[in-house]
C-alpha cells in the first residue's frame, strides 16, 4: 500500500487540462454533407440553375410587361422576335410571360404534392413503426393494396370525378404517392427503434408522439430530402403528361402541360410554341435529376469511398 | 414456399376484389356520364329502355352486386359511347396491339440499357462512362411525350423517313409493317434504358467490391472472367426487382405513346374513354389492366424467391 504523503496532492500545470480537446472544428453530418455537395461542380450548377429557374418564375412574367392572359387577334402566331421573345401564342399572347406563368404554377403543383406525400408518408410510416404488431400488420396490407395498382390509373380515375382544377389535380395526384415515403420511413425508423438513445427517451418517459417528432424524423431527413429531390420533378412530369392527355388542368388555365398540349395542336406550323415550353420542362426536370443525384452522393454515407 | 405462394394469391385476390369494388364507387360518383349525353334528345320511353339496358336505373348497391356478378362470370360491360362493343372484344381487338409495343420497347430499352450498364461500369471513369450517365440522365430527364413529339416532328415530317401515323393490321398484326413502329417504339424505349443503365451499372459497382470478387481475382481468374461468372450474376437481382415495375410503366407509358402516334391500342381506348366518361368501360378496362398489373408482379414474386435463395429461405419461414 501506497502511503498517502502531502507531496501526492499537488497541484497540477493547468494547461494539461486541455489536453483532451479536440482543436479541429467538428464537422456536422450536414456540414459535411454541405461541403460535399459544394465540391460537386454538376449539383452546384444544377442548384444555381434551379434558383434562377425560381427567380425567373417569380418576375418572368412580368419583365416583358405585356398582357399573356387576353385575347390578341392582331398579333397571333409570329415567331420569336424583338417584341415577343418566344414568339406569341395562337389567340396572340406573349409566350415568353406564358412560359414562366406555366412553370411556376408546375413548380407550386410540384412542390405542394411533394409537401403533401412527405407529410402523410411520414405520418403513416412512423405510426407503423413505432407500433409495430397488428396495427403494423394492417396498414401494410393496406399499403401493399395501394401501390399494386399503377398509380396513373387512379389518377385519371379520380381527376374523372372531380372538376379540372388545381386541387383536384394535386389531390389526384397525391392519392397514391405518399406509399413509397411511408414504407421508406417505416424501414429506417425500424432500424433507429432498436438504438439506444430512443430507448433512453423511453425511459425518460416520452410520449410516443414527441419520440417520433424529436428523434426519429430528424434521422430520417436525408431520406426525406432524397425523396423530395425525385419527388418534384416527377410530379412536374405527371402534370404535364396529364394536361397532355386532356385530363389535367383545362386549356384555359397556364401550365407547362397545358403549354405543350396546345402547342402541340400547332407543332407543324409553328413549332417554337411547343420547343419553348418543352425545352423550359426539360431544364427544370433535369435541374433537379442532377441536383438529386448531387444530393444522393453528398448524403448517402454507403456511397463514400 | 408453397405456404407463401398461396397467402400470396389469396392476397391477389383480395386486392382484385377492393380494386373492383373502389372503381365501382368512384366511378358511380363521376357527374354526367356518357349515356345522358347521348340520351338527351330522346323520346322519354326511348331514354328509359337505354336506361334500363346499362342497368343505370337501379340504386347504386343493386348496381354494385349485379356487376360484381358479371364480372365474376367474365362479362366486363358494353360500351355506353360505342354500341356493340364489349370490354373482352375490345381487350382482344386493341390488345395485342398494345402488347407488341409493349413488348418491342421493353425488349429494345431493357437489352440496350443493359448492354449500357455494363459497358459504363467495366469502363468506370473513361468517357464511355460519363456518356452513358450523361445520357441516361438527359433521357429520364426529358418526358417521353416530349421526345415522341420530337422524333415525329423530324423523323416523321421533316426527313419523312417514317409514317407518322398508321399501325400495321391484319396479318401484320405482329410481324411485319415495322416502319410504322420504329418511332413510337423508340420514344417509348429511352426510359427503360436510362434506368436499366444506371441501375446495373451501381449494383455492379456495388458487387465489384465485395470480397468475393477479390478472392476470385486473387485466385487468378481473368478480369473477363470475374465480370462474367461472378459480377455480372450477382447484379442482376435488382434488375430483377425493376422488371414488374417496368410492365407498370410499359402500361402508363403506352397511354403517352400511343396518344402521340394515334396507335389504335388499350391506351388510346382508355384514355377516350375517362374524357368521354364512359363509365362501364373504364371500370371494366381498369379492372382489367390492374389484373394483368398484379398477375405480373406475383409471377415475378415467386420467379423472384425461386431466384435468389436467400430470399427463398425468408419467404418459406413466413
Amino acid at each position: 500500500m501506497a502511503e498517502l504523503t502531502k507531496e501526492r496532492f499537488k497541484k497540477v500545470a493547468s494547461d494539461r487540462f486541455d489536453k483532451d480537446v479536440i482543436s479541429r472544428p467538428t464537422i456536422s453530418y450536414w456540414g459535411d454533407a454541405w461541403r460535399r455537395l459544394k465540391k460537386n461542380p454538376v449539383a452546384m450548377f444544377s442548384l444555381g440553375l434551379l434558383i434562377l429557374c425560381v427567380i425567373m418564375t417569380i418576375i418572368g412574367p412580368y419583365i416583358r410587361g405585356l398582357d399573356f392572359v387576353t385575347v390578341n387577334g392582331v398579333k397571333k402566331n409570329l415567331g420569336p422576335s424583338g417584341e415577343f421573345w418566344f414568339g406569341s401564342d395562337s389567340l396572340g399572347r406573349d409566350l415568353f410571360s406564358r412560359v414562366w406563368m406555366g412553370a411556376r404554377v408546375s413548380i407550386i403543383v410540384a412542390v405542394v404534392c411533394t409537401a403533401i406525400q412527405i407529410i402523410v408518408g411520414c405520418i403513416y410510416g412512423g405510426i407503423m413503426a413505432y407500433y409495430g404488431g397488428i396495427v403494423d400488420e394492417v396498414m401494410m396490407r393496406i399499403l401493399e393494396i395501394i401501390t399494386s395498382m399503377p398509380s396513373l390509373l387512379i389518377t385519371l380515375l379520380v381527376m374523372m370525378v372531380l372538376e379540372k382544377s388545381v386541387g383536384a389535380l394535386v389531390f389526384a395526384m397525391c392519392v397514391t404517392a405518399w406509399c413509397t415515403t411511408a414504407r421508406q420511413i417505416r424501414g429506417q425508423i425500424m432500424q433507429l427503434r432498436e438504438s439506444e438513445y430512443v430507448m433512453a427517451a423511453e425511459c425518460l418517459g416520452a410520449s410516443p408522439m414527441r419520440i417520433i417528432i424529436k428523434h426519429m424524423i430528424p434521422n430520417t431527413l436525408s431520406i426525406l430530402i432524397l425523396n423530395v429531390a425525385s419527388s418534384i420533378p416527377s410530379y412536374i412530369f405527371t402534370e404535364a403528361s396529364l394536361s397532355f392527355l386532356g385530363m389535367g388542368l383545362d386549356s384555359n388555365s397556364i401550365s407547362l402541360g397545358v403549354l405543350i398540349s396546345n402547342g402541340r395542336a400547332t407543332m407543324d406550323l409553328y413549332p417554337y410554341q411547343l420547343f419553348f415550353p418543352a425545352l423550359a420542362l426539360c431544364i427544370i426536370v433535369l435541374a433537379f435529376n442532377l441536383l438529386g443525384d448531387g444530393l444522393r452522393d453528398a448524403l448517402d454515407p454507403r456511397l463514400r469511398q | 414456399m408453397i405456404k407463401y405462394t398461396i397467402r400470396r394469391f389469396i392476397t391477389m385476390l383480395f386486392t382484385l376484389f377492393i380494386i373492383a369494388t373502389a372503381t365501382f364507387f368512384l366511378l358511380a360518383a363521376v357527374p354526367g356520364d356518357a349515356l345522358s349525353a347521348r340520351a338527351e334528345r330522346l323520346p322519354e320511353n326511348i331514354k328509359e329502355n337505354l336506361y334500363k339496358k346499362y342497368g343505370l336505373d337501379k340504386p347504386t348497391m343493386e348496381r354494385y352486386v349485379i356487376t360484381m356478378k358479371s364480372m365474376l362470370h367474365g362479362d366486363f360491360g358494353e360500351s355506353i359511347t360505342y354500341e356493340g362493343q364489349t370490354v373482352s372484344s375490345i381487350i382482344r381487338d386493341k390488345g395485342p396491339v398494345s402488347a407488341r409495343l409493349g413488348l418491342q420497347q421493353m425488349l429494345l430499352g431493357v437489352s440496350v440499357g443493359l448492354l449500357l450498364g455494363v459497358l459504363a461500369a467495366i469502363k468506370k471513369g473513361t468517357w464511355i462512362d460519363y456518356l452513358v450517365v450523361t445520357l441516361a440522365i438527359v433521357f429520364i430527364s426529358v418526358p417521353n411525350l416530349v421526345f415522341g413529339l420530337l422524333l415525329q416532328k423530324v423523323f416523321g415530317g421533316t426527313l419523312s423517313w417514317f409514317p407518322v401515323i398508321g399501325w400495321p393490321q391484319g396479318d401484320e398484326l405482329w410481324f411485319g409493317g415495322w416502319k410504322y413502329t420504329v418511332l413510337p417504339t423508340l420514344t417509348g424505349c429511352f426510359v427503360y434504358i436510362a434506368t436499366y443503365a444506371r441501375l446495373l451499372k451501381t449494383s455492379m459497382l456495388d458487387v465489384i467490391n465485395q470480397d468475393y470478387v477479390l478472392t476470385a481475382e486473387s485466385k487468378g481468374l481473368t478480369r473477363g472472367q470475374v465480370i462474367r461468372r461472378h459480377v455480372i450474376r450477382n447484379s442482376f437481382i435488382p434488375v430483377m426487382t425493376q422488371l414488374p415495375m417496368s410492365v407498370a410503366m410499359c402500361i402508363t407509358g403506352s397511354f403517352f405513346v400511343e396518344n402521340i402516334f394515334s396507335i389504335p391500342g388499350l391506351g388510346l381506348y382508355y384514355v377516350n374513354a375517362v374524357s368521354g366518361r364512359d363509365t362501364s368501360i373504364v371500370l371494366g378496362n381498369t379492372v382489367i389492366i390492374a389484373a394483368l398489373y398484379i398477375i405480373v408482379i406475383f409471377i415475378t414474386d415467386i420467379l423472384y424467391t425461386l431466384v435468389d435463395p436467400r430470399i427463398r429461405i425468408r419467404g418459406g419461414k413466413k
